[in-house]
């Protein structure tokens, strides 16, 4: 796979050597810097994340990589810089390589969840409270939110949970991945983000209130009020498509949802 | 660390220009756009998706003479992992009513379907359950939800979107599901974003004539699959997950019904054969086969598994020829390498710039000549930034969006962009960006009906990996409704079908032993092995090094 | 002077009448009262034994919560919440080693030196409020009820954190006596009411429970109050198992105090919440006519 380059640019007239795909490359010029990768030492080219800087020093990830783009919570990672006795925790997609880190992926960690029947769930804590006794080992040691690489306020939610608020667990904890390094630091042995799921469902399901106007667009689906009207756009001419698409009347930008209807529209 | 001082020296560049350009900007002048003969021009030699050059027909299989992708087209004309002969049949390891191959949204969708419906199910993914891109969609799924909208402007829409290439009875299940799938979502306590009253937030879209776009934070996608998979952990009773353990291939029966499929356990290397009654597939994109050497925005495990091993079986696809680009994803800093920058920031003024500053295409071209002619300016022109790593960068100038707007709309208006670029060392708001096209999404793929059924009795498939839905161009938002609409048609229409009572026959892999001597006969040499599975991003000097791996490449030849 | 208050999880789960009574109150009363912004469990569950630091920095980070929304004091209504708190600001205060490891231990928290002041509801009625004004309040007083003061033992143990001194309390007698109701004296106004053991030995817990309602009947209570939500578990919510086992034939009615005051200051059932308590606090309320 290699790009052609037209010769008339005098700009750019030497081969470049041109990264393709997520492949990463040391262009000329560029420095390596030393990482350890589980305690051995590999010679990697700055700037870029701990993830390509695995690929670049050779390892093929089986586990340990996922989306690529920090949202699938597969690749966290822990890390040490020399002089610095903390603990730092990263995605591995998400963070650039330092000089002298000595890391380690912890691409799953053990962590037990209750089944559950959604539709049998009143949105109590009481129900919480049961299905995950140890939550009320939490010991505020604050832990959990210190390894979020999302920087979620874990503690926040547990505290939010203890203290009966699911609405406000919910929230708290909605950018949550669930990569489970909280679980991983947890003096009380929580699973924080199993908990937290089971909060954010009860809080969708049944403490937010329903779209009423989606429950009546159900109905008229259900009672088959566009079977016709589908049907006849599936059988109708180019032509006559493409002259409707070109005469739809678009919605206003500033309307608020639910004040704008057109008048005597039959399509509705 | 931010840009390198190097770069910081071409910004200088870009600096020295803007005052003149804000100057026509504030004017409302812009760089011409491009007359409809000038963009078939760019489009024809520079869109991936034009170019006569990285196409070709393929050669075998139920598509013979397709003009593809060389990518794609090298893919489909490929061998199996396996040697037919060397596996056994007779004793498969797992049986199941439903066999789900795939677990992103599509999949597990299908996979809570079936369960309803009361037949068992095994749903096995290649990575955990989840890792997947509809993990990773965070602007919103369509579905017309509001008074002022309906099926029928959903269809129109939808339609218009494709150009009219679009396959109608998929267009108009969408249109007609689209609400059930969302009332479905709610009813799982899916967090929508909503009004107090409980209506449903919508937005409007690139071509939308109503507000139709839902969503979930800036994360929709992931709040999707997260309800689902905890849902699934909730049926561990009906559904069996088995991670890290791709298909490979299909079996079939000896009447030719599908019969299930041979999983392969990353880990241990062990192969096993599951039976199935029916089977799904729901594998997702290709974004990672990295057509033309693009980065993409989509998940490590996108790699076209699904439609590799139904076209072996002699499955056939439908516009499976176009990919679709993001005109600017991000090409520096190298950690976010193929991420997607929103069309927003072009909309709110900022101009796109060559290495030297100056402007070379009006910014809000259609998405596919856009993209095109940045890719001009890179390859032809060769006026692009060259990143440390190795990338070609074009800048996208978004501190003219604070000097039009007034200061700290960049953090207003982009903040999830705004941060991410922030952790980087980069300030947006003050330094330009290095964009470059990015693959996107897979708009083509196996072909379907509104059952979810294919060409082979018992096999199905949903999502992202089938084609004819968004015809020849997605509309952004419809993709996601596609994986819950299609997904729950599919779990739902094969345990009907297992339901009426499916007796398999002999299970048997001849349809690999036919499409691989047809491969002989086309005169297909040394045909890779396929599905990939995983891309592999070692480089050239590792790669050279492995000398077991290439020992053994040189005694397969 | 700011104050915070630190309501504790059971506060919002299983005693809603301990908190809405008295939140009801202070905004009856003009008290600006208002609650951390963020706050965690105070972990009284826990044993609080001196060498086991991790405990005591669950309470800490609470008062570092005070501390940071600029309060120089904070308010429980639990006495639990009350003695948990309490005794990590002495230590906070008093024992420097253990100060500077548990600052240590949370140092992506501002260092705690023991700046906030930890107040039971009743003395910051007392001292902050005053008597007085409480009196002054008063809509409804509860002519003559004879209420038996039940202190328990986290409120009075350790001396050291006691929220008066032992031999010498009155600070619920005043407080009763100031919304116009009778304090009851009785001699197990300070027993422990079995506490935790009502989960691992429920007889054992039984049995002082009635022992001590007992003595609340002897001296001539006809209702009791207190302020632990464990203790109203132990006493009320178990009375009748307590009652059947040491063949006691009266029933008690149990309250919260926060729950009389709401009452006397005339606020509504959404402020009392009896509705929270049992059938028998009700009647009795109900047959000296007061408004429930
Ligand atoms: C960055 C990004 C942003 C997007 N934004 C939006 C948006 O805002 N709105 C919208 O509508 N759409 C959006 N999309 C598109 C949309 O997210 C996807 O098209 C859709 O989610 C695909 O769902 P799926 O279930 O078909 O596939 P996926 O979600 O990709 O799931 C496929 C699964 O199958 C597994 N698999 C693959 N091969 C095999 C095999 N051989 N055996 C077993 N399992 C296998 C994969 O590992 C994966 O888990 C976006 C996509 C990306 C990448
Ligand atoms: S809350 Fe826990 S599981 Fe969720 S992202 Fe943070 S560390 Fe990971
Ligand atoms: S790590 Fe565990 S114990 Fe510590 S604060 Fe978080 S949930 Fe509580
Ligand atoms: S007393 Fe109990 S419930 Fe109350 S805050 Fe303290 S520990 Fe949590
Ligand atoms: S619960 Fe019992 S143990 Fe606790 S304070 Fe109340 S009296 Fe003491
Ligand atoms: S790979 Fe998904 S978060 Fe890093």
């Amino acid at each position: 796979m290699s790009h052609h380059h037209d010769s008339k640019e005098p700009k750019q007239k030497k081969k470049v050597q041109v990264a393709t795909g997520d492949r990463a490359i040391l262009p000329e010029g560029a420095t390596t810097i030393p990482v350890y990768i589980m305690g051995k030492r590999y010679e990697v080219p700055e700037t870029l994340t701990i993830m390509k800087a695995m690929e670049y020093a050779g390892f093929k990830f089986l586990r340990g990589a996922g989306c690529r783009g920090g949202i699938c919570g597969a690749c966290p990672t822990v890390y040490r810089k020399p002089g610095d006795y903390k603990l730092h925790f990263g995605l591995a997609c998400q963070t650039v390589v330092e000089p002298d880190m000595y890391l380690a992926q912890i691409p799953f960690y053990p962590a037990n969840r209750a089944a559950y029947k959604i539709e049998d769930l009143e949105p109590n804590p009481e129900i919480i409270f049961s299905l995950y006794p140890e939550l009320f080992r939490c010991v505020a040691c604050n832990n959990c939110t210190k390894a979020c690489p999302m920087g979620v306020d874990v503690l926040g939610y547990i505290s939010a949970l203890k203290q009966g608020d699911i609405a406000r667990a919910a929230e708290i904890s909605f950018d949550c991945i669930q990569c489970g390094m909280c679980a991983s630091r947890c003096m009380g042995e929580l699973p924080q983000y199993h908990i937290a799921q089971l909060a954010r469902r009860m809080y969708g399901r049944a403490i937010m209130p329903r779209a009423r106007h989606l429950a009546k667009r159900v109905e008229e689906i259900e009672s088959g009020k566009y079977d016709e009207m589908l049907k006849s756009l599936q059988t109708m001419s180019h032509g006559e498509l493409e002259k409707r698409y070109k005469e739809r009347e678009r919605e206003p930008d500033m309307a608020p949802n639910g004040t704008w209807l057109p008048a005597n529209d039959p399509y509705l | 660390m931010g840009y390198t001082p190097e770069m910081k020296e071409l910004i200088k560049r870009v600096e020295a220009t803007r005052p003149a350009r804000m100057e026509k900007a504030r004017r409302g002048e812009n760089f011409p756009a491009l007359s409809l003969e000038e963009r078939a021009v760019v489009l024809e030699k520079f869109h991936p998706d034009y170019q006569k050059e990285g196409r070709r027909p393929i050669r075998t299989g139920p598509d013979k003479g397709l003009v593809l992708p060389e990518e794609i087209a090298s893919m489909l004309e490929s061998r199996s992992m396996l040697r037919p002969e060397n596996v056994d049949l007779s004793n498969p390891d797992f049986e199941t009513d439903v066999l789900i191959v795939g677990g992103g949204g599509a999949g597990t969708s299908a996979a809570l379907l079936a369960a309803d419906a009361g037949v068992r199910v095994i749903m096995t993914t290649k990575l955990r359950h989840g890792d997947a891109n509809t993990m990773m969609a965070e602007g919103g799924i369509q579905a017309a939800v509001q008074e002022s909208d309906s099926p029928y402007y959903h269809y129109m829409d939808t339609i218009g979107g494709g150009h009219f290439t679009n396959q109608s009875d998929l267009v108009a299940a969408l249109a007609h599901d689209a609400p059930l799938s969302i009332a479905w979502l709610e009813s799982l306590g899916m967090m929508f974003n909503k009004f107090p009253d409980g209506r449903l937030i919508s937005r409007h879209f690139g071509g939308s004539s109503r507000k139709r776009m839902n969503s979930a934070g800036d994360m929709t996608g992931a709040e999707i699959m997260r309800v689902l998979r905890d849902e699934a952990r909730n049926r561990g009773d009906q559904i069996t997950i088995l991670e890290f353990c791709p298909a490979v291939e299909l079996i079939l029966d000896e009447d030719g019904k599908c019969a299930g499929a041979i999983l392969y356990n990353m880990e241990t290397r062990e192969f096993f054969i599951a039976k199935a009654k029916a089977t799904i597939i729901a594998t997702g994109g290709n974004g990672r086969l990295h057509i033309k050497g693009f980065a993409c925005t989509n998940h490590y495990g996108a790699t076209m598994d699904g439609v590799v091993m139904c076209y072996r079986a002699g499955v056939g696809s439908t516009c499976l020829f176009s990919t679709q680009y993001h005109p600017t994803g991000v090409a520096y800093p190298e950690q976010n390498v193929g991420l997607l920058i929103t069309e927003k920031v072009r909309g709110l003024g900022a101009h796109v710039l060559n290495i030297d500053g100056e402007q070379f295409c009006f910014p809000l071209e259609p998405r596919d000549v856009e993209s095109a002619e940045l890719i001009k300016e890179a390859l032809e022109v060769g006026k692009a930034v060259i990143t440390p790593t190795g990338r070609y960068g074009l800048w996208l100038d978004s501190p003219m969006i604070d000097l039009l707007h007034g200061e700290g709309t960049v953090r207003r208006e982009l903040p999830a962009k705004f941060i991410q670029f922030e952790r980087h060392g980069i300030d947006i708001s003050k330094e330009p960006m290095l964009v470059y096209p990015t693959l996107h999404y897979q708009n083509g793929g196996i072909a379907i009906n509104a059952d979810c059924e294919t060409t082979i009795p018992g096999l199905y498939s949903a999502g992202e990996c089938t084609g004819g839905l968004h015809g020849e161009n997605r509309l952004m938002g419809n993709s996601l409704q596609d994986v819950i609409t299609f997904g729950r048609r599919s779990g739902a229409a094969a345990a009907r079908y297992v339901n009426g009572g499916v007796e398999l026959k002999k299970l048997t892999l001849d349809h690999v032993v036919k499409y691989e001597k047809e491969l002989v006969e086309a005169g297909v040499e040394n045909p890779m092995v396929a599905p990939i599975l995983l891309p592999d991003y070692s480089t050239d000097e590792v790669a050279s090094r492995r000398l077991l791996e290439i020992q053994g490449k040189l005694e397969a030849e | 002077m700011k104050v915070s208050y630190y309501p504790g999880c059971t506060l919002k789960t299983k005693a809603k009448n301990l908190e809405d009574a008295a939140v009801a109150s202070m905004a009856a009363l003009g008290v600006d009262f208002e609650e951390l912004t963020r706050w965690n469990c105070c972990g009284a569950v826990h044993s609080l034994a001196d060498d086991d630091l991790i405990h005591q920095v669950a309470p800490v980070r609470d008062l570092v919560r005070a501390m940071e929304q600029g309060s120089d004091k904070v308010v429980t209504l639990c006495s639990m919440c009350y003695n948990t708190l309490a005794r990590a600001n002495l230590l906070m205060r008093q024992d420097e080693v253990k100060r500077k490891t548990i600052n240590d231990f949370m140092n992506e928290e501002k260092d705690y030196h023991g700046e906030v002041e930890v107040l039971h509801f009743l003395n910051f009625l007392r001292d902050q409020v005053g008597w007085d004004t409480v009196r002054n309040a008063v809509k409804v007083p509860l002519n003559g009820l004879k209420v038996a003061m039940y202190y328990g033992c986290t409120l009075m143990r350790p001396r050291n954190v006691a929220i008066e001194p032992i031999g010498d309390t009155r600070i619920m007698g005043e407080f009763l006596e100031a919304i116009g109701a009778a304090p009851v004296d009785f001699p197990e106004a300070t027993t422990c009411c079995g506490s935790y053991q009502i989960l691992a030995n429920p007889e054992a817990a039984h049995d002082v429970s009635g022992r001590i309602l007992e003595s609340a009947i002897r001296a001539g209570a006809e209702a009791m109050v207190l302020s632990c939500p464990l203790c109203e578990f132990n006493l009320s919510k178990k009375q009748p198992e307590v009652l059947k086992k040491n063949k006691i034939s009266r029933e008690v009615p149990v309250y919260y105090f926060t729950q009389l005051l709401a009452m006397a200051l005339g606020l509504g059932q959404e402020a009392c919440r009896f509705d929270l308590n049992s059938e028998c606090s009700v009647e009795l309320l109900k047959n000296k006519n007061f408004p429930v």
